[in-house]
Formats: C-alpha cells, sequence, structure tokens
C-alpha cells in the first residue's frame, strides 16, 4: 500500500521538474527559432519555405509558423521587440498605416516589407454548376449590404443583372477576419461599386467611412455565407449545391480543379496567365513582413529570408505548390529588399 | 389495495380473480410496457453503437490508406553520380550533412530523370525521396560503390492515383509505370513530424506533443486534484466556504474548455511570459481543465469507503494522516484512477484552448523539451484538415485513427486498473 505513497511522491518532483523549464525556457530571454504568424493563404509558402531552410540547416531549430488571419497576425506581430513577439507576419494583404502606427508605438520600428508573390481571389462553382459569368457590377449588386445606399433585396442572380440565370444568390466566402476577405472588398466590391455609380470615386477620397458603408460592407441576411477560414470546406459545399458559388485562393482553385471551375470576372478567367499579368481582377500582392531589429538576434532569421527569396521564381517551389511569381521587376525590388534590409516607408501605407 | 379508506365494517376479502377479462387485459399491458422498455434500451443501445461503427468504418476506410505508401523501383548508380563520402564519416554525426553536401539530393533526382523520362523523371519522387536513400546508403555503405535499385516513395498526385482518385494525367502515369511500383507500410508516417508534402508527413511530432503535454498535465492535475480531494472529504469543516468551494468545482467542470485557453493565454502567456506554443504551457492549461474532474471523481471515490475501516483504524491507534494514506487512499484509489484517466482523456482530445495558447503551428520536428514549441493530436487533424493537397485527406484520417487509438489504450488501462485495484465489500 505504501508504495502508492511513493508513486504520489515521484509525481511531486516531474511537477517540480516543469517550473525549472518554464523557468529557463521562459521570459524574454533569447529564442533559437523563427516565429511567423499571419494569414492563412501565405501559410502554405512560409511552411514550405521553412521546411527547406531545415533541410539545409539540419541544425537549426525548426522555425514556427502559425496561421492566425492576417489581422490578428498583424496585432500579434506589432505587440513589440522581443523573444516574445514574432518575427514574420504573413499577410494577404498590404499592411495598414494604422497598423504601422500601432507597431511604432509598441517600438517595433524597423519593418521590412517584402512581396513573396501575387495570389488571385477566385469566384467558383461547381463543374456541373450554372456556368456563371460575372462583372465586378454584379457581384457588387449581388453581395453588398446596401447597393445604392437601399438595402439589398437581390434574392436571384436574375435579379441583379436580367443576362444571370435564375439560381438563387448563394456564396460561400471567408469571414471578415480574413485578408482574402478584405481582398473581395478592395478589389471587387469596390470596382464593382464605382461601376455602378461613378459618382463613389469622389466620396472614397473625401469620405471614407461614407464609401466603406455603401461599397464594402458585405450583405448579412444569408446570401452571402461565412464558411471560416476553411477553404476545403467551401469546396465541399460546392460539390453538395451545384447553385452556390465560393470565393477562394487560387491555390485551391488549381489543387481541386476536378471538382470546380473558376467563374469568370468581367471575360477573364482565373488562370495563373492572367493573374500573373493583372488582367483577372482579384489579382492581389502577397507580403511577408519582418522586424529589422530581429534579424540580428533570431539566429537563421537571415538565411530563411534568403531561402525564402530563391524559392519564389516561376519554377520554384512556390510556385509548384500554387502561388503566381510576381513580375521580374518586384521580384528584383523584394531581393533588394532581402539583400540590403531595407525598411519599409510608412509614408507608402495607406 | 391495502390502503382502503377505514370504515366501520370490515373489509371483504375476495380472492383475485385472475381469469377475468379486466385482470387479463392488465396483465397484458403489464408485459407488453416491459416489453416495450426492454426494446427501448436495446434500440438506445444499437443506436449509438450504429454512430460508433459508423464513424469507425468511415475512418478506418479512409484512413487505412493514409498509413501506406506508394514506392517506386528507382535504379541508382551513385558510384558513377560521384556521391563520394568515406565510410568513417557515414557512420559519425555528420554523416546526414556529408551526404547532403556531396549532391545526393541531385544524383537522386537524376537518376530518375534518367529512368522514368517520359513520366516526368523526378517530378514522380516525393520530395522526401532523397532521405529515404540517405537512409539506405547510411544502412549499407556499399551503395556508393555500386548500382542498386531502392525502393523510393512517389509524389502525392501518384500516391493518391494509385490509392484511386487520381487526376487523368497522374492515371496515365501510373499504369506507364505500374510494374515499378509497390505498396508498403509508412514508417516514415511515425517517425515524421508535420509536412508541406503529404508523402513526408509524420505523426510522431504531434504524439510526441501530445505526452509532453498530457505528463505536465498529470504531474500537476493528480496530485492537485487528490490532496484537494482528501482534505476537503476527511479535514475540512461542513460550513459556508466548503459549500461555497464545493459548487465552484462542481461548476468549474462544466465551463466550456475555451475559456480555459482564454485563460492561460491571459495567465501563462501576457502574465508569466511563458513560451508560446510549447507543451508546458498546454500542459498547465489543461491541468486547470482536468483538476476538477480529478476532485470530484476523487472526492466520490473517498466518500465510498466504508467508515467502519477509518473507525477501525483509529481504535488500534492510528493517527488521521496514517488512516488516510494507510487505509482510505489506498481503498479509494481505483475510483480516483478512474476519473483521472477520463479527465485526461477529455483533455487529450482537446482542441480549443490550444489554440488560443499558439499550439496550432507548423513546426517540421518533434519537440525535444517541454519548452519547445509543439502541436498536439487533435491540433495536428485540425491543421491537416485544411491543407490544400489531396494526400492530406488520408493523413487526417490516419491521424484520426492514432487519436483513438490512444483514447482507447488509455480507457484500457482506466479498465485495468479498476479491475485490479477494485474491492468489494
Amino acid at each position: 500500500m505504501s508504495r502508492w505513497v511513493l508513486a504520489l511522491a515521484a509525481m511531486l518532483p516531474l511537477g517540480a521538474a516543469g517550473c525549472v523549464d518554464q523557468a529557463a525556457g521562459g521570459g524574454a530571454g533569447s529564442r533559437e527559432q523563427i516565429r511567423a504568424v499571419g494569414s492563412s493563404t501565405v501559410y502554405p509558402f512560409t511552411t514550405i519555405a521553412a521546411e527547406q531552410y531545415l533541410a539545409n540547416n539540419p541544425q537549426a531549430r525548426p522555425p514556427v509558423v502559425e496561421s492566425t488571419g492576417t489581422g490578428a497576425g498583424m496585432k500579434l506581430f506589432c505587440a513589440g521587440i522581443g523573444a516574445a513577439h514574432p518575427d514574420i507576419e504573413d499577410a494577404s494583404r498590404r499592411m495598414k498605416r494604422n497598423e504601422y502606427d500601432i507597431c511604432v508605438r509598441n517600438g517595433v520600428d524597423g519593418v521590412l516589407e517584402v512581396q513573396i508573390g501575387i495570389d488571385g481571389i477566385a469566384f467558383a462553382e461547381a463543374r456541373n454548376g450554372p456556368k456563371m459569368a460575372l462583372t465586378p457590377a454584379d457581384i457588387y449588386r449581388a453581395l453588398a449590404a446596401a447597393p445604392g445606399g437601399r438595402r439589398n433585396t437581390a434574392r436571384t442572380w436574375r435579379d441583379v443583372n436580367p443576362a444571370l440565370p435564375a439560381v438563387p444568390i448563394q456564396v460561400y466566402g471567408p469571414p471578415s477576419t480574413s485578408g482574402t476577405r478584405d481582398a473581395l472588398a478592395e478589389l471587387i466590391l469596390a470596382t464593382g461599386c464605382e461601376a455602378v455609380d461613378p459618382a463613389m470615386k469622389a466620396v472614397r477620397d473625401h469620405s471614407p467611412d461614407a464609401f466603406n458603408a455603401r461599397c464594402l460592407r458585405v450583405r448579412e441576411d444569408g446570401a452571402y455565407i461565412d464558411a471560416g477560414e476553411n477553404d476545403n470546406l467551401i469546396v465541399q459545399k460546392l460539390q453538395s449545391n451545384p447553385n452556390a458559388l465560393g470565393i477562394f485562393g487560387y491555390g485551391y482553385l488549381e489543387e481541386n480543379a476536378r471538382a470546380v471551375d473558376g467563374v469568370p470576372i468581367g471575360g477573364v478567367a482565373p488562370t495563373y496567365d492572367t493573374i500573373a499579368s493583372g488582367a483577372y481582377p482579384g489579382a492581389r500582392p502577397l507580403y511577408i513582413y519582418v522586424k529589422k531589429a530581429h534579424l540580428r538576434a533570431i539566429p537563421g532569421l537571415r538565411a530563411f529570408l534568403r531561402q525564402y527569396a530563391q524559392a519564389w521564381d516561376r519554377g520554384g517551389p512556390l510556385v509548384k505548390r500554387g502561388l503566381i511569381a510576381a513580375p521580374a521587376a518586384i521580384q528584383q525590388r523584394s531581393a533588394a529588399i532581402v539583400a540590403g534590409e531595407i525598411a519599409l516607408d510608412p509614408a507608402e501605407l495607406k | 389495495m391495502n390502503s382502503a379508506p377505514p370504515s366501520p365494517a370490515a373489509p371483504v376479502r375476495t380472492p383475485t380473480d385472475w381469469q377475468s377479462p379486466a385482470m387479463q387485459r392488465r396483465i397484458r399491458h403489464r408485459y407488453a410496457a416491459e416489453r416495450r422498455f426492454r426494446w427501448l434500451g436495446l434500440g438506445a443501445v444499437s443506436l449509438s453503437a450504429a454512430f460508433l461503427v459508423f464513424l469507425l468504418a468511415t475512418m478506418i476506410g479512409q484512413g487505412a490508406n493514409g498509413f501506406l505508401e506508394t514506392r517506386i523501383a528507382l535504379p541508382i548508380d551513385l558510384r558513377a553520380a560521384k556521391v563520394d563520402v568515406p565510410p568513417a564519416r557515414l557512420a559519425g554525426p555528420g554523416g546526414d550533412l556529408a551526404l547532403a553536401g556531396a549532391g545526393l539530393e541531385g544524383a537522386v533526382d537524376a537518376a530518375a530523370n534518367a529512368a522514368f523520362p517520359q513520366q516526368g523523371g523526378a517530378a514522380v519522387l516525393s520530395d522526401g525521396a532523397w532521405l529515404r536513400v540517405r537512409d539506405a546508403v547510411k544502412r549499407d555503405p556499399s551503395l556508393l560503390s555500386r548500382p542498386a535499385t531502392i525502393d523510393v516513395p512517389v509524389a502525392t498526385d501518384i500516391d493518391v492515383a494509385l490509392k484511386g482518385d487520381g487526376t487523368p494525367e497522374s492515371e496515365a502515369i501510373v499504369s506507364a509505370l505500374r510494374p515499378r511500383l509497390s505498396k508498403g507500410l509508412n514508417l516514415s508516417f511515425f517517425s515524421g513530424a508535420d509536412a508541406t508534402d503529404p508523402t513526408r508527413a509524420g505523426i510522431w511530432g504531434a504524439l510526441k506533443g501530445s505526452l509532453f503535454t498530457m505528463l505536465v498535465t498529470l504531474a500537476l492535475a493528480f496530485p492537485v486534484g487528490v490532496l484537494s480531494a482528501l482534505y476537503l472529504e476527511e479535514y475540512a469543516p461542513r460550513n459556508r466556504w466548503t459549500d461555497l468551494i464545493e459548487v465552484s468545482i462542481n461548476n468549474l467542470a462544466a465551463v466550456p474548455s475555451i475559456i480555459f485557453g482564454l485563460l492561460g493565454l491571459a495567465v501563462f502567456l501576457n502574465t508569466f511570459h511563458m513560451p508560446r506554443s510549447a507543451a508546458l504551457v498546454g500542459g498547465l492549461t489543461l491541468a486547470l481543465m482536468t483538476m476538477p474532474v480529478i476532485v470530484i471523481a476523487g472526492r466520490n471515490a473517498i466518500k465510498g469507503v466504508p467508515p467502519s475501516i477509518r473507525d477501525a483504524a483509529r481504535g488500534l491507534g492510528a493517527s488521521p494522516i496514517q488512516v488516510v494514506f494507510h487505509h482510505v487512499l489506498p481503498l479509494a484509489l481505483p475510483g480516483i484512477l478512474t476519473g483521472t484517466i477520463i479527465g485526461m482523456a477529455r483533455a487529450l482530445g482537446e482542441t480549443a484552448p490550444l489554440l488560443m495558447i499558439g499550439m496550432r503551428a507548423f513546426i517540421a520536428a518533434p519537440p525535444d523539451k517541454l519548452t519547445d514549441p509543439a502541436t498536439a493530436l487533435p491540433v495536428q487533424i485540425f491543421l491537416w484538415s485544411d491543407e490544400v493537397a489531396k494526400g492530406f485527406v488520408e493523413k487526417t484520417s490516419a491521424a484520426i485513427i492514432v487519436l483513438l487509438a490512444f483514447l482507447l489504450a488509455m480507457n484500457g488501462i482506466a479498465i485495468y486498473l479498476r479491475n485490479r485495484f477494485e474491492t468489494r465489500w
């Protein structure tokens, strides 16, 4: 019977060992591994870079890549300098001016902005779907909360544009915390809004809030269905509901080409070439942001960035996994930023 | 029937007439009700059994392929490719580095390009194929000096095509290469960590993360939980304060797990500045969640020890602490252990709190220490279910099977311990 007492006593040092470990590893001291947070769209590319970095530097600690969404990642990234805060932010949109200001307020001032490539936000339907062809104006009229300032009452695509089939408007898309959703607003809804009402161009400059309410707010009456950050789920929904449309990154469209088709927007289908050339309206740049102060402090961060810069070429591993390579001029600029450690000029941000 | 109202006249007793139609009807109703209840119970059991069978069958059906890999026989001549590493260096710790430096990866790609040029050459092989060649060379250094044929894993689209859900192009490659292809157990799935290529992804990193997390949880929750239960049952006076504590503990056991995640984020990460994503923090957070379950199970088990045992011990001169540790605790232990393991099993399957403290990261190597960044099994399942590549579908199911096996093992231990130490009085 007393062996149970012994067993109990044996548990206690284990707990104590945990406490010692925590004293050694915790706190604001140094950190051996690279930490990245941010967009779920950039996550697969950063994980590939991390894997290759580890393959080339077997002695290094494995980098830690977390997918939090661009907005939540910016909060973590800008919370401060030091081992407790991440080194790299994956972003599927550009950093906003107010995010940069928060960064500076918390002591994060030198930030490298590296464009790694391009992604397209693709509209897709099941292969046996109604074969839609949309314009940004159609999408704006169908998905905005208040197109033209009135509550959106469109039920079918025909309500939006008589040339479209009379199937109900059902669009599965990313949640509002996602960079893909921001890109939907910036690239498609804003363009559509200005096409429907050219006066909105002026409104955008003098009262951005009114522009946001009129142009960028997405309806919340069930026509736009928030499908979470899980893009595989959207593909499954499309297969079970051929009348629905889905919105996700181009990489998923390419991978699921047997199950879903891209919907042309403004007459341009989402393909590698149309997105790379900028002809497709839903093309958007992908970035990583790196803290300059961490380049010295975190072992391997410089090597990791160089690794990343080698991987984003047209024949490179990132493109194999669905990234669209940026034009040569932008690639050269990004490579120069990595090589010269040139910090971002905040005057460029909006 | 006996409670007839008191009346001045003595009740007239007549024997029950079992044959009367009214009585027969009553008997039939009783039997029917009995049967209905039995059928309802049986139906409930078979419904839950059917759900379980459905879950297991789909998981095993989809996941069994996740444990298998497709290999291709790759003819390779490392001497001709001038991969030259002295055997002495090969055996040492720098062996991997030496082989990588000698251009082994390029040599493997070149061999594939030469062997199947029509099917895409190196594109047929998995990203991790050269690692398999590396391990083969380390086992048998003579491979460096002679031509040989080594089985290496194929790329994920070909793997998926052979298992029956490929694109037309990869189906064509499969039919062209079929004589060279073979299937085998994917051992690297049990020894590797997360990877971006499904053919390289392994479960060991997440399993080890889960083990570390459970270790911390057990080391903290078990002693604290058992000591609290002992104190509350054996020593604490019964007053308003202990009632309050009892209600709080019962409440705590029912709090949704995401709230413990937020608590862990606020306390361990933001206040104590512990490392984000570490198994240590995950364990501490889950310990908070498991502790109330252990306290409740422990109190019930201690209550179940008959007072006569305590009285007898006290009567023979045992001190209160001797009564507790020599008699009450050993007799209550089966119940306490069962409760502990059920609590631990719940903690093992928990995802939400771990997401809050950052244990959902991509980490390409298993953790070595409690403070290393780690993932856990349920989180790994969640991450893989969100991956783009088709090959991850079966890996997700395979990871679920591993998690279920882990749970089954824990519950098996609970049943064993209960039967082993159970005393009846």
